[in-house]
């Protein structure tokens, strides 16, 4: 352990720690912005900076191990004084103009600009903001690049490289040209970006946000011809109440579905719904694949980040992944179909909406694979927005039911939001199916939880199931490496995001380890506190077979409920 | 008024006509005895840092590792300085011995040489040297039969100041992008390739290798006991007499310098002011320049020796103009990565070209302000003093600027 001093409050800390680790374990807020916790030190935004005893110059409290003895003091006048004139630096750089475009930022609510200068104490502007010009990006369906508010502090550069393992953003150019790129300055959409937005989740200012569809969901909610149904994905319901003040894994599934119907959805429906479609579809799959042969291992496809993924860097183990669409799909194309036919529809007036924290699931709804069955999607922080445009109060609204058929669910369906939800639904389908028999403890404990890779093999009757799951496309790297190095796995859950689905690119700000803890715990809840815990139980499910697609893996159910994959490279 | 001749002498062009007895002398030591000897002789690096030399290679030696780099920094950028360009052109062999004694004295089998790219003599000549050294077994492996093995690579820049800043020159070696590291860890521990790294400029190796010829006792019986041997000043700006001149410390002022070596100022004008190490040091003016030159002096005067570039600026130039040149230059050069050198020289050099007659005191403080920031927040050293000339030209020369502005 070391012993040091920050202002004035013996601290002892861990060997290798930084003043800003020690700082912070003491309740002392330093100001950052190019730090953030999980990615490798920049030292580039210097609003960390404090004095050291001893030294002639400032030090990074983000790059400055804390040594024995040390004296640190992080609010001086010197200190003061030069975060003033440095933020002063950096907010002229950053696009603020008399058009009052912070009004009109993604990140109007939760700009961590704004709060370095509440911390700071800013009183006078004295430098003329500069003009950089640059022109946005559009050319992702998935996200939206505004280079012009770009501090270049580098976190989306390292996230996408670190956390990730891709690297789609570079920095080019040099000195005040200095810009945060794509290759050849292709754009978002040309070049290998998954889409999975965990650089929105790290970028301090508006720089990156979610091609919003709001504007087109108000718009034909209020057009009287329209049919709008909306589906909620899983990991929503835990974070929605956030933007509202909400504690991170608060459960708002009622408030939810209320305020969807508040905002004028003619019907309610959970995507949950088809996480249970999924789960059938996907676990005869995988007996069919083990029993008959096939592919193996059988890997997951809920995930648009990480198809988008395995389409760039590992086309060839393209064979592997399951044919089943994601739940969102699955959902959009029985709402077109079965939904619409019931409830004579027809297709040009039904608009299929979805809630979702992913940003990737904008560009899947526009595969040419899928034909248009999701029209517009939403992530949490569009939704949560429309909802305050509305004036409703989230957290005092009452709670709300699904509607039917496509609103009841099992537990299963809901720890899809977590990284190895899937995984375990499955196994919970998966061993019933096969074995005939009522499992007994329906917990998988060893796919939950926050680790990067995990493994488990489960018997299931004469077959011992070695499975997988990976979360955070770095991992997934890691992984796919094992695979083609010839690790022999059965069943492998993947998914892009760090947490999976509750730590998506369409989750509200922060989105952090300690937030996304507390909404894995929130999903898990959900799944505990439910009768139906098991996917092929779901009631609804059954109906919709017997109703409408025959049997599990049926001619019309790969019709509908399947896809094929596109190789892209790199 | 002479010149004091350790380093400065005529080369053959043919490698067959050099001795290399320093290298000689070197290679019969032990390493260690060789780092004593340069720690003894109290050589300070001359890039600009002036980091003592031996305790540098004695902390190199020290580290264990299965490679280590020895790495001459050549890339000589500073606005004002071409000294190493002269040593390169005229004495390439000694640089090169230099090069081998600091990696034989390092236990550094890999090293490169890297070199300004727009300095295109010295990169043709030094590839030649290399050529002909590699044929004579001068490098390469089993140095001149004594069994250390050493190869000599030469990397050429490509045109960024800040590769001039040794971490940011080992990411332009590794083709990385040229940005500073985050220090520690020093290149010492974690380098090249994450390999102990000794950098050291040109001129410092080529000192090394005199020192090593002539004798510790000899380099120290020169200079002052905090500024030994001898330097050479790049002399250069409204003199008669420019060029590179080799001068003992503390034997002369910087006066001398400008006014004996040089032969004063071109048509008899009177003196503005002098930039005594490089365009990154404080001015001095006519009053502050009887000083011996010495890094003590010239840092008791409140500017620094740098790189040896002695600029001098005679009366009668535009001072705006002269502060916007340099303000353009750093702003170009600074590589981008924090934002106070990066913004904080961008929005000077646009507060400056905005002046146009009328720098008033407010504008003199947000730029005062800047400098201050950029001094003690920045992330290296080219960030740290890039506005050292401008904020002491405002500072020394404040009353006719701002009248200036008044009128």
């Amino acid at each position: 352990m070391i012993k040091l001093t920050i202002d004035g409050i013996n601290l002892e800390v861990e060997a290798g720690k930084t003043i800003l680790e020690a700082a912070s374990a003491a309740h002392i807020k330093i100001p950052t912005l190019c730090y953030e916790e999980g990615l490798t030190i920049y030292g580039g935004c210097r609003l960390c900076v404090v004095e050291v005893e001893g030294e002639r110059l400032l030090q990074p409290a983000c790059a400055t191990e804390a040594k024995e003895g040390m004296v640190v003091k992080t609010n001086t006048p010197q200190v003061r004084e030069v975060r003033k004139t440095l933020f002063e630096l950096i907010v002229a750089s950053h696009d603020i103009s008399c058009q009052l475009n912070c009004l009109t930022c993604s990140k109007n609510g939760n700009c961590e600009l704004r709060e370095a200068a509440e911390i700071i104490g800013i009183s006078e502007m004295r430098l003329l903001p500069i003009d950089k010009g640059y022109g946005e990006d559009w050319s992702s369906y998935s996200i939206v690049r505004e280079p012009n508010k770009c501090i270049t502090c580098g976190r989306c550069i390292r996230k996408c490289e670190e956390t990730q393992g891709i690297g789609i953003f570079t920095m080019a150019n040099r000195g005040p040209a200095t810009i945060v790129t794509t290759y050849g300055d292709k754009g978002m959409g040309n070049v290998e970006c998954t889409n999975c937005g965990q650089c929105i989740l790290s970028c301090p200012t508006g720089a990156l946000h979610e091609v919003y569809h709001y504007e087109k969901v108000w718009e034909v909610l209020n057009d009287p011809k329209k049919h709008v149904v909306v589906q909620t994905a899983p990991a929503v319901r835990v974070a929605i109440s956030e933007p509202f003040g909400g504690d991170p894994g608060t459960i708002a599934t009622g408030q939810l579905v209320s305020a969807l119907r508040r905002l004028g959805f003619d019907r309610v429906f959970d995507t949950n719904f088809t996480a249970d479609l999924t789960i059938v579809e996907e676990g005869t799959e995988l007996i069919k694949r083990i029993t008959k042969g096939g592919a193996l291992p059988l890997l997951t496809s809920c995930s648009p980040g990480w198809i988008k993924f395995i389409e760039h860097f590992y086309p060839e183990l393209l064979d592997n992944v399951s044919t089943c669409k994601s739940p969102q799909q699955m959902f959009g194309a029985l709402a077109k179909s079965y939904y619409a036919e019931k409830n004579e529809i027809s297709r040009e007036d039904l608009v299929v909406v979805s809630v979702m924290p992913c940003t990737a699931k904008k560009f899947e709804a526009q595969r040419p694979e899928m034909a248009g069955d999701v029209d517009y999607v939403l992530t949490t922080r569009e939704l949560a927005q429309m909802i305050k445009t509305a004036g409703i109060d989230m957290e005092k609204l009452e709670e709300g039911e699904y509607d039917q058929l496509m609103g009841t669910s099992s537990g299963a369906a809901d720890i899809f939001g977590a990284t190895g939800g899937v995984m375990e639904a499955a196994l919970r389908t998966a061993y019933e199916l096969i074995t005939g028999q009522e499992l007994g403890m329906l917990d998988f404990k060893e796919v939950r939880g926050l680790t990067g890779i995990k493994e488990a093999e489960i018997e299931i009757g004469d077959l011992k199931v070695k499975a997988a799951v990976a979360h955070g496309l770095g991992n997934v790297r890691h992984l796919m490496e094992r695979i083609k190095a010839g690790e022999e796995f059965h069943f492998i859950e993947l998914m892009a995001c760090p947490g999976g689905c509750l730590g998506g690119g369409g989750q509200p700000s922060p989105t952090n380890q300690h937030v996304r803890e507390k909404r894995m715990k929130g999903l898990y809840n959900i799944d505990s506190l439910k009768e139906l815990r098991k996917s092929h139980q779901n009631p609804y499910i059954t109906k919709v077979y017997e109703e409408y697609l025959g049997e599990p893996g049926s001619h019309k159910a790969h019709q509908l409920l399947h896809t094929e994959y596109t190789a892209r490279g790199v | 008024m002479q010149e004091t001749l350790f380093l400065k002498h005529r080369e053959s062009e043919n490698i067959k006509d050099y001795p290399f007895s320093a290298l000689k002398k070197a290679l019969a030591m032990e390493p260690a005895g060789v780092v004593a000897e340069i720690k003894k002789s109290g050589l300070k690096g001359r890039g600009g840092a002036g980091f003592p030399t031996g305790v540098k290679w004695e902390l190199a030696l020290q580290e264990e590792a299965d490679q280590k780099y020895v790495i001459c920094n050549g890339d000589e950028g500073e606005p004002g300085t071409f000294k190493d360009r002269y040593l390169l052109e005229g004495t390439p062999f000694k640089v090169l011995e230099g090069i081998i004694i600091a990696a034989y004295a390092c236990g550094a089998e890999q090293g490169y040489i890297y070199i300004r790219g727009e300095y295109d003599g010295p990169i043709r000549i030094f590839k030649k040297v290399l050529e002909s050294a590699r044929e004579k077994g001068i490098i390469g492996p089993n140095v001149m039969g004594s069994g250390f093995s050493f190869d000599l690579y030469l990397v050429k820049g490509a045109g960024a100041y800040v590769c001039g800043d040794e971490t940011s020159l080992i990411n332009s070696i590794e083709g990385k992008r040229g940005k500073s590291r985050i220090k520690p860890p020093y290149p010492i521990t974690k380098g090249l390739f994450d390999r102990p790294t000794i950098v050291n400029n040109v001129e410092t190796l080529a000192a090394a290798a005199e020192i090593i010829n002539q004798g510790a006792e000899r380099y120290l019986s020169l200079g002052t006991e905090d500024s030994r041997g001898t330097k050479l000043v790049c002399l250069s700006g409204d003199v008669c007499n420019p060029g590179v001149y080799e001068v003992e410390f503390g034997q002369v002022t910087l006066q001398e310098i400008i006014y004996d070596l040089g032969k004063g100022i071109k048509n008899n004008r009177p003196l503005k002011f002098v930039v005594p190490g490089g365009i990154s040091t404080q001015v001095l003016t006519e009053q502050e320049i009887d000083i011996p030159y010495t890094y003590e002096d010239i840092a008791e005067a409140g500017s620094g020796l740098g790189s040896g570039a002695v600029v001098v600026v005679a009366d009668g130039h535009d001072l705006v103009d002269l502060m916007l040149n340099v303000s353009r230059f750093f702003m170009d050069e600074t590589c981008g990565t924090c934002f106070p050198c990066r913004e904080g020289n961008r929005q000077v050099y646009h507060m400056l070209k905005k002046v146009n007659g009328n720098l008033n005191e407010e504008k003199s403080r947000i730029i005062a302000d800047i400098g201050k920031t950029i001094h003690l927040a920045a992330r290296c050293g080219l960030g740290q003093t890039s506005l050292n000339f401008i904020n002491s030209v405002l500072k020394k020369f404040e009353n006719e600027l701002i009248v200036r502005g008044d009128s």
